[in-house]
């Protein structure tokens, strides 16, 4: 059987890339998408402990991470088309409103 | 085996996440994403996880990526962000920084003992069926579950909200104009 560092390298290696995304993309839709890498790099490592640990308790919270993911989904794919009616643009660059 | 399949289901995923930050078409990016989310569901079937695994292709693949190529062809993301980059040398900054990262997980995962041997917690997985998932989340996560059920209903409350386009008011002034002309007209009739 793989062992569960395996999991965790890959895990760990899927997190790493969705932040160099998340730092280099420059479109809100495109950073969205770099934040899921990371929310699937941190489900696969809860898999991975549950199966480490023969508890079903992790698979079940990865359940509700996944609920999470939908509904925060769907928040922010809403605010970026109201950004993007309003500002007729999604560019993280131009969006510096709130800069302090 | 085991050993094969984890290989090829590792390299699909770093590779779709690899599509997925690097390519400029954002429709191709997403489908790099799809790629990495469906390899994720093949590991968790290796991981004794058999419902998460049809649940990451159902939601995941399915229902949140169809959202998001809607939201890229709605929005016509597809436009290249021309410009200088606000940042100096930040791609180059983020990719020393994620190599870095990605070595010091992979030196901390590979530390990691397993408690128990892997076939024996296994078995306790009852291969993760919807059945035994069903029972702990109705018993032991009942508060979370419920909470989660609010909080669906408030996402999509609150997405119907931010989209919809303001309701015209109806002008006071026009309004009385209106009235005045509607009592002309019966008196004229």
């Amino acid at each position: 059987m793989v062992s569960t560092g395996s999991y965790l390298a890959l895990s760990g290696i899927l997190f790493a890339i969705g932040m160099y995304g998340v730092l280099t993309r420059r479109t809100a839709v495109m950073v969205f998408l770099s934040v899921e890498l990371m929310l699937n790099a941190a489900n696969l490592s809860l898999v991975a402990f549950a199966r480490a640990w023969g508890d079903l308790t992790a698979q079940t919270a990865v359940f509700i991470v996944m609920t999470l993911a939908a509904a925060e989904v769907a928040i922010g794919l809403a605010i970026i088309v109201a950004i993007f009616r309003k500002r007729e643009t999604t560019n993280v660059d131009d969006l510096a409103a709130m800069k302090g | 085996m085991a050993n094969v399949a984890f290989l090829i289901l590792a390299l699909l995923t770093v590779l779709g996440a690899v599509i997925t930050v690097s390519v400029r078409n954002a429709v191709h990016a997403s489908l790099g994403l799809v790629g990495t989310l469906l390899s994720v569901a093949g590991l968790y079937a290796t991981m004794n996880a058999s419902f998460l695994s049809a649940v990451q292709v159902i939601v995941y693949a399915g229902a949140i990526m169809v959202l998001f190529l809607f939201v890229i062809m709605l929005l016509d993301a597809n436009r290249p962000i021309s410009g200088k980059d606000p940042l100096p040398y930040i791609t180059e900054i983020a990719a020393i920084g994620s190599s870095l990262m990605a070595a010091a997980f992979v030196v901390v995962a590979f530390s990691y003992k397993d408690p128990k041997p892997l076939a024996e917690a296994a078995a306790s997985l009852r291969n993760g069926a919807p059945g035994p998932i069903g029972e702990t989340l109705l018993t032991r996560f009942l508060l979370p579950f419920e909470a989660v059920s609010i909080l669906l209903l408030v996402a999509v409350v609150g997405s119907v909200a931010l989209v919809q386009r303001p309701v015209q008011q109806p002008d006071p002034a026009m309004e009385a104009e209106g009235a005045r002309a509607r009592d002309k007209r019966e008196i004229q009739a």
